[in-house]
């Protein structure tokens, strides 16, 4: 925290949304969005996720030490704050479920370029690379090494066809502006383009609202 | 399995969502300020009213801490206003959602005003935290995103602080379940023809996204999979058409 902060914290005339409560939005859109999108979404920037993190673990110290005094008034404070953190657990757990899960279904994919190996956190990346070595390795000893060494690949492109599945990114999806937009779909018959307000409900194919979810002008519902 | 759901919220997580929403409760014994992660709740001095997410007014209500305040638009007067809003006035669409609060002049411009929903470094609020949706302040009239889960809930565990007899409550929101899931099932006319590639919901709530979303969403995809090789050729068309006027101009000059 700087002196610029420290300022804007005391000056009244600038409205600012408490921290607290701008990472329960950003966790809550992050988990939306990562629920409907069809492809992996880059891990969340400014360290969204460790200070989420660490702000669970403090207050799972604290419940610790409450549990301690039998004053049955931090009785019932207790409970609150128990049933808080676990409906943040289970946000968190959802969130890293569900990335988890499209990890899996193409981690070749998603290990094949270094733009789309930086979407996963370090975490994520190390367990896609041992999982996938993992798996290679026992596809080799079971089945694999007794082909003929130009058929062992699992990544080929032979005949315009690539082995590696990958997320159909023309998927619908639904989104909610968050801005006044222009927003731009593809169709079967026709494309269309429409002014919209805040606040419209659209459906339209993901790879058409991909760049106004991540301009910050939409998100997905 | 990392995770047995299909892609898109269920209901369940839906109704989790709602209970984020903000309600407005009158204390009936003094509570202090909690320290939770979400930041500390407001303490509840009796007859004071405070602001408080949902999950936990449920609980106050449950152990007789405190009263739930209905929010105004779940008032019959307001349903009947909404339902006729939908049947007479607008039989087509869903009606609008509610309008953004700008209580704040906007340095930048003088004579506008930003909405409440939004801070000054342009962060965005958006359900269940946007303000105004489900407290005691929110515009009669409107049905919020999660409008649906919060009357459904309020019903349940605080029908006696409802103000209005439960059963006229409960059978306008029957009412309004049926106007309104008439209008999305009729929407599949439109998704027939989804050759646009956009098609707005305005005003649709999140229960009702959740229910009909595996439905909707198959029936884009169908289309799209289906006319997959006419969109190419129009495509290819399109592009041919193009080169030929840029070779055109090409000529002319």
């Amino acid at each position: 925290m700087d002196i610029d902060d420290i300022l804007q914290e005391v000056d009244p005339t600038v409205y600012r949304i408490p921290q607290e409560k701008r990472d329960l939005q950003e966790l809550t859109r992050a988990w939306i969005a990562e629920r409907s999108a069809p492809e992996l979404l880059p891990w969340p920037p400014n360290d969204l996720f460790e200070r989420i993190n660490a702000a669970i673990k403090r207050q799972i110290e604290r419940v610790e030490e409450l549990t301690g005094d039998m004053d049955p008034k931090s009785n019932f404070a207790l409970i609150v704050i128990q049933t808080e953190l676990e409906r943040y657990k289970y946000l968190v757990r959802s969130y890293l479920r569900a990335r988890l899960a499209k990890i899996d279904r193409h981690t070749l994919h998603y290990l094949s370029s270094d733009a789309l190996r930086a979407r996963m956190s370090d975490i994520e990346l190390a367990y896609a690379t041992r999982h996938q070595a993992l798996l290679h390795n026992h596809y080799l000893s079971s089945f694999l090494s007794s082909f003929p060494p130009n058929l062992q690949n699992l990544n080929d492109a032979v005949g315009g066809i690539s082995m590696i599945e990958t997320p159909d990114l023309d998927t619908a999806v639904i989104i909610r502006l968050l801005k006044d937009s222009f927003v731009e779909g593809r169709g079967v018959d026709s494309d269309g383009a429409l002014q919209m307000k805040e606040g419209d409900i659209v459906i339209l194919r993901w790879a058409d609202a991909k760049p106004l979810v991540e301009a910050g002008k939409a998100e997905l519902v | 399995m990392a995770l047995p759901l299909p892609p898109g919220l269920t209901p369940a997580e839906v109704s989790f969502l709602a209970e984020m929403e903000l309600v407005t409760v009158i204390p009936r014994q003094r509570l202090d300020s909690i320290e939770l992660l979400s930041g500390k709740t407001p303490p509840l001095r009796p007859p004071h009213r405070a602001d408080l997410p949902l999950w936990l007014a449920l609980l106050l209500k449950k152990q007789r801490r405190a009263n739930i305040l209905p929010p105004p638009w779940l008032h019959p007067d307001s349903l009947r206003e909404i339902i006729h809003q939908e049947t007479t006035v607008d039989p087509q669409a869903f009606s609008e959602p509610p309008p953004a609060r700008h209580p704040r002049a906007d340095p930048a411009r003088p004579g506008r005003t930003l909405p409440i929903h939004q801070d000054d470094d342009g962060f965005i609020l958006s359900p269940p935290f946007r303000p105004g949706s489900c407290t005691a302040d929110a515009p009669v009239g409107f049905l919020p995103y999660h409008w649906l889960e919060v009357a459904e809930m309020l019903l349940a565990h605080a029908a006696d602080d409802i103000g209005a007899p439960a059963g006229e409550v409960r059978g306008l929101l029957r009412d309004l379940v049926e106007v309104r899931a008439a209008k999305l099932r009729n929407s599949t006319s439109v998704l027939e023809g989804f050759g646009g590639g956009l098609m707005s919901l305005r005003g649709v709530g999140a229960m009702e996204l959740a229910e009909s979303r595996g439905f909707v969403l198959s029936v884009v995809d169908g289309v799209r999979k289906i006319g997959a090789s006419t969109e190419a050729a129009r495509r290819e068309a399109e592009e041919e058409e193009e080169g030929a006027d840029a070779s055109d101009e090409d000529m002319g000059l």
